[in-house]
């Protein structure tokens, strides 16, 4: 054990913890940072610090019946009547509720939590309560960034965030295996601490705010590019807070300024500005193109190599796109000079925005992180009650089914419940899915380093994956075959190092690599019956070589029929296309519509998180 | 203490979206989309304080309307030839949180009753409640799935029918929906985003002046709720009684062809699913002109309304496609 005052450095970080014990309204505190830097540690210590306040830790394993409150089975089952125990969020009224690592609680749960907060008031309405309680509590959190991202969403709940970086200097380094190993206390400095900040409570009331510090609020605001307008809200009464610290009555620039780090940090965006940037087809982009094409007379002749080799997949796809402008778009395209397969380095990993699948009615056994299932079994969130027996016992609706019989069946103290009383739950829990990836090899994503970014896209789908437990296999076509170069595994490992060393270069043979998935999937159905498929395809939909004496595209169609009809199996078209390029075929969005699959396309994987934030912020922006 | 309605700054659309169904109920609802910290929330649950009265049948839980339909508790007193009277009630918000279970939806059996008086009785759940009033969905999006299909199933009927633990009951279930969302934090499921009337979205405001306001506001309503309140009050009223004039005015706007006409030439350029559009283009249109106090549509009353009813019903394929959509919409509007 240590308290507040020695825990070495970490300045910020308290900061942050002092402002919100003087002026809740500073909105939260959420405290991220590598393993072990010491955040659980630092929030453990505010117990010691703020004696009189209310903190309510919230156990990983909470359901949400312990969290808005629910029924008391003894006092319900004793006097028959339905009797409510309060949930943890109205006990945390009026004060602070902790939680731990608030990545390894269910997003389900912390959506609860949010909406309580926003609304300041538990409203219960289940197994037939219907109760208001009053719920104004902050939030403090610590989340470990490896392990999950939090939404951006989310994070803007909170008022203050803090980067708790590792000490890296020696000498406090040291001072922190001390202060751990010797269980060093300062009584008094906790003491005189506490007392300041009862002071600040104090004073905060007679602290001004003058107009102009207002207007340098907003001003601020802006200069960082953020939008919601809580950031504005959360740094006055930060600015505030910290001008009571220090024992003065007006707020001034330098305290705005020496708070606002604090407050801006986890709004800040990166991605999404851009945006409208990266639709307008850029001009130095076309320059460069044309000056490469230029220098580099090589490319033209493979470029042409190129078209010839492409003269079946021309007249296949004549339907989609004037043959003119294809073979436009083949000559300007830089094709490597070399023509052969070459192998590209994996591009940059991203948070992948969330994709949602809908639940089926399948019972399993199954579990995982990606899509609700209802299980067999005990675990689970219970969604309603049944006839159909389950482990579990229903007692709300095992007690209204009983209820009616009490005066015939001669009730005295105690409720008389029968057999044909009893109701069960029915119980849902997430599961993983088996996720293939079908990738494009062929030689036009050589061109302009896609397949580095496709890599980098599914790299991160991977890592996604890792997250939700799934299972994933690689399968990858080109020249003229498809090839499975990962089985099903669960070694996400495993899939990364067949990732780095996927080739491209060669003609498409896409319908190959549809009718790949398509075995893959029917033999894996056989050995786990219980399986949901999702089928990953990143390509730019552009086909060229045929597995039977069919047309292209007639090939594809019929293939992606078949796949259709495969049970338990979504289709996710990842369209790898660039769409910066002045000439687009779209081609991947009819391949989406054949599948009837979610069509993304690869920039549109991506979502802000803090992850990015803060990794931006570490190199220097 | 609830934020003043009027107080908001800005958000126009958004705010036109929850008036126009207020004045005309039929328009089905408003989804407000955007991104966080833009008082969605802060403005559904400030439309409370704006609403009208509205005459139920006495006593009875789910708000029937004297003239009907009626709920099956007011159709036995209809049949026992009993008087029923009626008392005027102020227009709720009811809430749909996250985490309610089925039973609470739908309603379920009075289990106290059933112990001591061996009486099988409905106990009404949210669904009775919000019956003729707003049902207010925070973060819709993260709704559980089996809770939408309740909504979906109810929204399509207009009746709540409950066959469970021995009672069985039917009410109607004509409610206001207003959903928010975040679109960062998962899609909406198609079904339910086409059961929405109109469609808003909300952005962060980007003048500075603006952005000092909201915070100035913020401020005096944190730290006096009630001395904040009594300031707004009469904007307030103002804007209660416009409404209250446009709900007795809007029936009173004939359709006429040439309407129709326009609203079909407008629908008939975009690429749209379904009637609905027209349907709720000509009712927002119409809840409009009454709301600005005319007595007749408008070309200008169409622009207005247009994008708050067409935005979510444009065909969405690629990227490009929905501003083009979106464009088109201009166009039109800017060739009149």
């Amino acid at each position: 054990m240590i308290d507040f005052v020695s825990v070495v450095e970490q300045e910020s970080a308290k900061l942050t913890l002092l402002l919100n014990l003087i002026e809740p309204r500073c909105g939260g505190v959420i405290l991220t940072g590598e393993r072990g830097v010491g955040k659980s540690a630092l929030l453990r210590t505010l117990k010691d610090l703020a004696k009189s306040y209310n903190f309510v830790y919230l156990p990983l394993n909470v359901t949400e019946e312990t969290l808005l409150g629910g029924i008391d089975l003894e006092e319900t089952l004793r006097s028959g009547k339905r009797v409510f125990q309060r949930g943890l969020l109205s006990k945390a009224n009026q004060g602070f509720l902790v939680i731990e690592n608030i990545d390894l609680f269910p997003p389900e749960i912390l959506s609860v939590i949010f909406e309580v907060q926003s609304r300041g008031e538990v409203i219960v309405e289940r197994e037939g309560f219907k109760i208001r309680e009053p719920a104004k509590f902050q939030i403090l959190a610590t989340l470990n960034l490896e392990e999950s991202d939090l939404s951006m969403h989310f994070l803007d709940r909170f008022g203050m965030c803090v980067y708790m970086e590792t000490l890296r200097e020696e000498s406090k380094r040291r001072e922190v295996i001390k202060a751990n190993l010797f269980e060093s206390f300062a009584p008094e400095g906790v003491k005189a601490l506490a007392e300041s900040v009862k002071f600040a409570r104090e004073l905060i009331k007679e602290v001004q705010v003058s107009e102009e510090i207002l207007e340098f609020i907003s001003e601020l605001v802006i200069q960082e590019g953020i939008f919601s307008h809580r950031a504005e809200i959360y740094l006055y009464y930060a600015s505030k807070a910290y001008t009571a610290l220090l024992g003065e009555r007006k707020v001034s620039e330098e305290a705005v300024r020496r708070v606002a780090p604090l407050v801006f940090i986890h709004r800040k965006r990166y991605f999404n500005v851009s945006r409208d940037e990266e639709v307008q087809p850029s001009e130095s982009e076309d320059k460069k193109r044309s000056e490469a094409r230029a220098t580099n007379p090589n490319q033209e002749g493979g470029g042409d190599k190129r078209e010839r080799e492409g003269g079946k997949e021309e007249q296949a796809q004549s339907e989609y796109s004037s043959g003119e402008a294809r073979a436009e778009n083949v000559t300007s395209q830089a094709i490597p000079s070399s023509g052969k397969e070459r192998i590209l380095p994996i591009g940059e990993s991203f948070s992948v925005r969330p994709i949602l699948f809908r639940r089926d009615r399948k019972v399993r056994k199954i579990t995982g992180k990606r899509t609700k299932t209802k299980v067999k079994g005990r675990g689970g969130r219970f969604i309603r009650s049944t006839l159909r027996k389950t482990p579990d016992i229903a007692i709300s609706a095992t007690l209204r089914a009983a209820a009616p019989f009490q005066k015939v069946r001669g009730k005295k103290d105690k409720l008389i419940i029968s057999e044909e009383d009893l109701r069960f739950k029915e119980k849902e829990r997430k599961m993983r899915h088996i996720v293939i990836f079908v990738v494009d090899g062929s030689g036009s994503m050589g061109v302009k380093e896609r397949m580095s970014i496709t890599k980098g896209a599914i790299l991160s789908l991977l890592k996604d994956c890792y997250q939700k437990r799934d299972k994933v296999a690689l399968i990858v076509f080109r020249k003229d075959r498809a090839e499975t170069i990962l089985p099903i595994t669960s070694s996400v490992e495993l899939a990364l190092k067949k990732l780095k060393d996927i080739p491209t270069g060669g003609k498409t043979p896409l319908s190959a690599g549809l009718m790949e998935a398509y075995k893959l999937i029917q033999k894996a159905m056989l050995k786990e019956p219980e399986a949901r498929f999702v089928v990953f395809l990143l390509t730019d939909g552009m086909a060229n070589h045929t597995i039977t004496n069919r047309p292209v595209m007639e090939e594809v169609e019929l293939i992606c029929k078949f796949l259709r009809d495969l049970p338990s199996t979504d289709f996710v078209v990842v369209d790898t296309e660039n769409k910066q390029s002045y000439i687009k075929f779209n081609l991947a969005l009819n391949l989406a519509q054949a599948l009837g699959a979610r069509y993304i396309l690869m920039e549109d994987l991506k979502r802000e998180t803090l992850h990015n934030l803060v990794n931006r912020s570490k190199l220097g922006r | 203490m609830i934020y003043p309605f009027t107080a908001i700054v800005d958000q126009e659309e958004m705010k036109l979206g929850l008036i126009l169904n207020v004045i005309d109920p039929s328009i089905g609802g408003v989804l407000i989309m955007g991104e966080k910290g833009t008082a969605k929330s802060t403005s559904v649950r400030a439309l409370a304080d704006l609403l009208p009265e509205i005459e139920v049948v006495e006593g009875c839980f789910c708000n029937c309307a004297s003239e009907g339909p009626f709920c099956s508790a007011c159709l036995e007193k209809i049949e026992n030839n009993e008087n029923l009277s009626v008392e005027k009630v102020k227009m709720r918000v009811v809430e749909l949180p996250l985490g309610v279970t089925e039973d609470r939806v739908v309603g379920t059996l009075d289990i106290e009753r059933a112990i001591k008086y061996g009486e099988k009785r409905f106990e009404p759940g949210i669904l009775a409640e919000a019956n003729r009033n707003f049902l207010y969905v925070d973060e819709i999006n993260l709704l559980e799935d089996h809770i939408v299909d309740l909504l979906l199933d109810s929204a399509a009927m207009g009746i709540n029918v409950v066959e469970r633990e021995g009672v069985s009951f039917k009410h109607p279930a004509r409610y206001i929906l207003v959903g928010t969302m975040n679109p960062e934090e998962g899609e909406l499921r198609p079904q339910l985003l086409d059961r929405f009337g109109l469609c808003v979205q909300v952005n962060s405001l980007k003048e500075k002046s603006l952005r000092v306001e909201v915070l100035k506001r913020k401020i005096e309503f944190d730290d006096d709720p009630e001395g904040f309140y009594k300031e707004w009050e009469e904007k307030q009223i103002e804007l209660r009684n416009k409404i209250i004039r446009a709900k007795e005015l809007y029936k009173k706007i004939p359709i006429t062809d040439e309407v129709i006409e326009e609203v079909v030439k407008i629908t008939s350029q975009l690429s749209l699913d379904g009637h609905r559009a027209d349907i709720v283009l000509l009712k927002a249109a119409r809840a409009y002109a009454a709301f600005m106090e005319k007595t007749s549509i408008t070309w200008e009353d169409l622009e207005k309304v247009a994008p708050l009813c067409l935005r979510h019903r444009l065909k969405r394929l690629p990227f490009e496609e929905i501003s083009g959509e979106t464009e088109k919409l201009k166009e039109l509007f800017r060739s009149k």
